[in-house]
């Protein structure tokens, strides 16, 4: 009986699951009759690099490019630095590359990546250069037609890149332990040690603030030896500039070596007002001793010149950023001030100075000795530049403008340049002289809020500059800071929820919700200036090289819109590097019809 | 005195008691919901009926127990007890079906507890299968290879149910119906070989009363072996099936509205981080997963058991030689000769299986060595110098031959190791390339929304401890089944 049944029950199975309502995958490909449609065509084949870090975007371009027939080889290479150099030995046809404008202004964000000369640009376009150097010696509100161009240029006409979106910059901290409103979150600064201060102010001398970052292998500690993020944060509090930028990008004198600045007619001389509220710090015996000698005129001249000066250092790394510089002297006749007018023609540069100080210039001294602001003496910066150009305050802003001692800097850099011998010489900021061991000899002289006494490969331990301006809103609250070097942004998290450390700075997206679902920690996140971009191998003998209509194909594929939707909807719309600074209003809008068009006129083109 | 059988009964009834009274309470476990605190209903019920199951299953292992209990000649309550007890199969409860199915049977053949696992793993590849009727669509050869896989099921159930008649059977059906056994193996469910290899010696005339001896024959008493073997037989024949039952394009393709979705009927294991089906990867992830564990195994295999047969054969200088080098390599741990590997040349399926296969092959030419030793001293190799053989002679008859099984039982134990170095690299960024279904690389994405969306690693995770496991047990199943001196 069984055996007659189961054939029975067989056949109504497989009738049965026939009859199922299922749409095969053809059936749901299958465009409808009256859509306008194109054919998706088969491309030709690209290589696309990156390092493990940018594993999303790889993913989400290359499944971009595929989706639009291109055919996507990935490379992935194991670190960055064997991705750093097979992207410089140009074997890619795109590359995933990403650029941080540190100094909050638009010239940076483009000069070194797209000028014919720049020192990370494969771009060479006469156009593209015309317009960034027009571009530097206008007024913020005359660039932005400026930028305007050059963005369509750099994407529209040519496609030399593809931007893929302009991040978000995060940081956590405890808000049970550190007081909510002292903790400031900049767009471009990197982040201010000194007006950080406990909820309970009692422990600010006693309880050390724990902070993180990621690399603990310092570039150098000389500010002009190095700028990434092993020294960023630590050197902008180590070191006082002519100048800082607020947490919008607008660059003002407070919290600076400087009382007030002014721009004179003209656009090419810079005026700043010294303060004689801050000595240089030093390490003795384990502890920040106040050296008595004043962070004076002498050192701004001192330090600004070697900033500009390619060969006044071995391994100089930021003389571009003040190619602009061309004089920096200190006043000594007030006449001038009275007799120079403002640039906006508001009144003498004396006028808008002595505005903001609270005992008028007397005098303007040249010498140290004689510097005395509450008797009307100060020391008056004048700085020229080469060209009108007043970006230049941004780059003084920044980091590696930042004022190191004349004296000391020159006591400890006794080897002669020519011969440098990395082994064997020890220069100023060498991060072997604050290691613990046998090669510690600190010989740091600090102009800012802190100084580091040492460092290990787990930690560097802060003290505060006793001679930082005392007494006045910037006088740093805490007394000790100690950096974590936590190499891996999950265990960096874990430190923080364990209150390890007190304060994350630089939060992944896919982090967020769990610093949200945390009672004791507090999300801080704002619009940074990092961009990430494809840059396209131009500079080769490759296809892409050749025709701007495949570019174009390659930038019409990209949809902005889904890689944010990647990363939670976080990330916002970019064009170019200068979209978080200049408003430009140019939008990339994906477009697979253009994809078909422009691959079109490139195969017909090499027909 | 119990006999034989009932003996063999109740060791299967112990074994199963405890998985099916785990299997119950997790099913207990999982109803309770946490924030906010409930109980899932549907998950509920099915923990309540697979209690039921347990508690019958309780109940027969305490009759067959008893004294009185005659396999020969069970009394009606029994055989209502063991037949409820294989109707556990809709409750997803394997442990009852296969005691039920041993309980209700007369005689215990080889072939027939092979069979049971045989009919499980197709009855696991269709649930499998079918989940994908809930997609947006199904691939174009879904309803064709459903078809032939439910047929493949109806044949094997009645293989199961009359297999062991087929000794009445006249030859010429015999063969036939044999041939259509092999032919069903095609979709890679390894168990029907097994089963047609005891079908086949269970009916040669000689196999009458003989001593069952053979590592097929004694791997039935180690019962987690075989449900090792259940699991890899699946995962084969999941493996081969999911290329058309499996839509690709739900594994590799980024959808962006469907990023991180909670699991559903519609997305079992939920979506990633770019709305990709993690389920659908996973299965994708089994043949990338099972190829390289069994390449990696078989390149050290072969060159490394060569290597071996050769330095333990010839001795003196050839040996010296020989593993004086592969001491070399043996001094160089293999997953950092991998990752240097890999680093050097690039992340890709290839240079991953050369990458691992490299750092086994002296293990495996040791194991081999010491084999030949042994063996080459023996008389029968004695025996075959003097009737005049040549060497490549010996070694290929006679002495390869003798000294397998230890690496038999070797390589099972390697697969295992070799899946989880793969997913390992692959973990680390160094294995296959991200955007491949690969189990490490789906586990890396876990890893980063382990508190936000865990089950995106607990599921990959499982996957890559069953598949070890199975293996593992397989090994010492097989290693127990070889050893003379347990049998």
């Amino acid at each position: 009986m069984k055996k007659q049944l189961l054939p029975f029950l067989t056949i109504a199975a497989t009738i049965s699951l026939a009859a199922c309502d299922v749409q095969t995958e053809d059936e749901a490909n299958t465009v409808p009759e009256d859509y306008e449609s194109f054919e998706t065509t088969e491309k030709l084949s690209l290589e696309l690099l990156g390092s493990p870090a940018d594993e999303t975007d790889l993913n989400i371009v290359r499944d971009q490019l595929n989706r639009n027939g291109f055919d996507v080889t990935l490379n992935t290479q194991p670190d960055y630095a064997s991705y750093r150099s097979l992207r410089d030995a140009g074997n890619y046809d795109i590359s995933i590359a990403s650029w941080t404008t540190v100094t909050g202004n638009p010239d940076y964000s483009v000069r070194s990546l797209f000028t014919s000369n720049g020192d990370n640009s494969i771009i060479s376009d006469e156009e593209v250069d015309a317009l960034i150097n027009e571009a530097a010696l206008q007024t913020p509100e005359e660039y932005i037609e400026t930028y305007d161009k050059l963005e369509q240029e750099l994407v529209e006409e040519n496609a030399y890149i593809v931007p893929l979106y302009n991040s978000l910059k995060a940081q956590a901290f405890n808000h049970d332990l550190l007081d909510p409103d002292t903790i400031r979150l900049s767009k471009s600064r990197a982040f201010a040690w000194e007006p950080v201060s406990y909820n309970d102010e009692s422990v600010n001398e006693t309880e050390s603030l724990m902070l993180t970052q990621t690399m603990g292998d310092l570039t150098s500690l000389d500010p002009i030896k190095g700028n990434d993020g092993s020294i960023n944060q630590l050197n902008t509090n180590m070191y006082v500039r002519l100048v800082n930028l607020t947490d919008d990008d607008d660059v003002v004198s407070e919290g600076s070596l400087s009382y007030i600045h002014a721009i004179a007619e003209g656009n090419a001389d810079y005026y700043f007002v010294l303060r004689d509220d801050i000595n240089f710090a030093a390490i003795e015996d384990g502890e920040a001793i106040d050296t008595g000698s004043l962070v004076s005129g002498q050192d701004v001249i001192y330090s600004l010149d070697r900033a500009k000066n390619p060969d006044s250092v071995p391994d100089h790394r930021t003389y571009s950023l003040h190619e602009h510089i061309d004089t920096v002297s200190l006043l000594t006749d007030m006449s001038e001030l009275e007799n120079t007018q403002l640039t906006d023609g508001s009144g003498s540069v004396l006028e808008a100075l002595e505005a903001e100080l609270e005992t008028p210039i007397s005098s303007v001294v040249e010498s140290e000795d004689e510097v005395n602001n509450a008797s009307g003496n100060y020391q008056v910066i004048k700085l020229t530049t080469t060209e009108p150009f007043p970006q230049v305050l941004n780059y003084l802003a920044h980091q590696s403008a930042g004022i190191v001692s004349q004296e000391q800097v020159e006591s400890i850099n006794t080897y002669d340049n020519d011969n440098f011998d990395i082994t064997t010489d020890i220069s100023y900021g060498d991060q072997r002289a604050i290691t613990e061991g046998e090669t510690y000899d600190n010989h740091l002289y600090a102009s800012g809020p802190y100084i580091m006494i040492e460092k290990n490969d787990y930690e560097a331990t802060f003290q505060k500059n006793p001679a930082y301006m005392t007494d006045t809103e910037n006088e740093p609250n805490i007394s000790n800071v100690t950096v974590r070097f936590i190499g891996d942004e999950d265990s960096a998290l874990s430190a923080l929820r364990s209150e390890e450390i007190d304060l994350m700075y630089g939060l992944g997206e896919t982090k967020y919700e769990i610093v949200e679902d945390e009672e004791n920690l507090t999300l801080q996140s704002r619009q940074s200036n990092g961009v990430k971009y494809l840059m396209i191998n131009v500079d080769s003998d490759r296809e892409v090289a050749q025709s701007a209509d495949l570019r174009k194909a390659i930038l019409y594929s990209i949809n902005q819109d889904e890689i944010s939707s990647a990363y939670d909807g976080l990330k916002l719309k970019a064009y170019t590097t200068v979209t978080p600074l200049v408003d430009t209003g140019n939008e990339l809008i994906a477009d697979p019809a253009k994809v078909e068009e422009f691959y079109q006129n490139y195969q017909d083109s090499g027909e | 005195m119990k006999s034989y059988q009932t003996n063999q009964i109740i060791q299967q009834f112990q074994f199963n008691n405890g998985l099916t009274w785990a299997y119950s309470i997790l099913w207990l476990f999982l109803s309770i919901e946490l924030q906010p605190f409930g109980i899932s209903l549907p998950l509920l019920l099915i923990g309540v009926v697979n209690t039921g199951f347990s508690m019958i299953h309780q109940m027969l292992l305490y009759r067959v127990k008893q004294k009185s209990f005659n396999v020969e000649n069970k009394p009606v309550v029994e055989r209502i007890l063991a037949a409820l007890l294989i109707l556990g199969l809709l409750a997803g409860n394997f442990f009852t079906f296969i005691s039920g199915i041993m309980a209700l049977k007369k005689s215990l053949s080889t072939g027939l507890i092979y069979s049971i696992y045989m009919v499980l793993v197709d009855i696991l590849i269709i649930g499998v299968t079918s989940l994908n009727l809930f997609k947006p669509f199904v691939t174009n050869s879904f309803l064709t290879t459903l078809s032939i896989l439910i047929i493949t099921l109806v044949f094997h159930s009645l293989t199961l149910a009359f297999g062991q008649k087929v000794s009445n059977w006249n030859p010429g059906s015999q063969k036939f119906g044999l041939g259509l056994l092999l032919l069903s193996g095609l979709t890679g469910n390894l168990l029907v070989f097994l089963v047609a290899a005891s079908f086949y010696s269970d009916n040669q005339p000689e196999s009458k009363g003989k001593r069952q001896t053979s590592i097929r024959e004694n791997l039935i008493k180690n019962h987690a072996a075989l449900l090792g073997l259940l699991f890899i037989s699946f995962l084969v024949t999941l493996a081969l099936t999911s290329n058309f039952t499996f839509s690709y394009s739900f594994a590799v393709q980024n959808n962006y509205s469907n990023i991180l979705q909670s699991p559903s009927i519609q997305y079992p294991f939920g979506t990633d981080n770019f709305g990709r089906d993690v389920f659908t990867r996973i299965v994708y992830g089994t043949q990338i997963s099972l190829s390289v564990g069994v390449l990696a195994t078989a390149i050290p295999l072969l060159i490394g058991g060569a290597l071996g047969a050769i330095s333990g054969f010839y001795g003196r200088q050839t040996d010296n030689i020989i593993m004086r080098l592969l001491d070399i390599l043996y001094a160089i741990p293999g997953l950092l000769l991998a990752i240097t590997i890999v680093a050097a040349f690039g992340a890709s399926t290839t240079n991953l299986i050369i990458a691992l296969s490299l750092g086994y092959i002296p293990s495996y030419a040791r194991t081999m060595r010491a084999n030949v030793l042994q063996v080459t001293n023996l008389e029968y190799i004695e025996a075959a110098r003097a009737l005049g053989q040549n060497n490549t002679q010996i070694i290929l008859k006679h002495v390869i031959p003798n000294s397998m099984a230890p690496m038999i039982v070797r390589s099972t134990l390697t697969i295992g190791t070799a899946v989880i170095a793969t997913s390992s690299l692959s973990y680390l960024g160094l294995g296959v390339e991200a955007h491949i279904p690969e189990w490490g690389n789906i586990l890396r994405i876990g890893s980063q929304y382990l508190e936000t969306y865990p089950y995106l690693a607990i599921y990959p995770g499982l996957a890559i401890i069953l598949l070890v496991l199975s293996f593992n047990f397989l090994g010492d199943g097989i290693r127990d089944a070889t050893d003379p001196r347990l049998n």
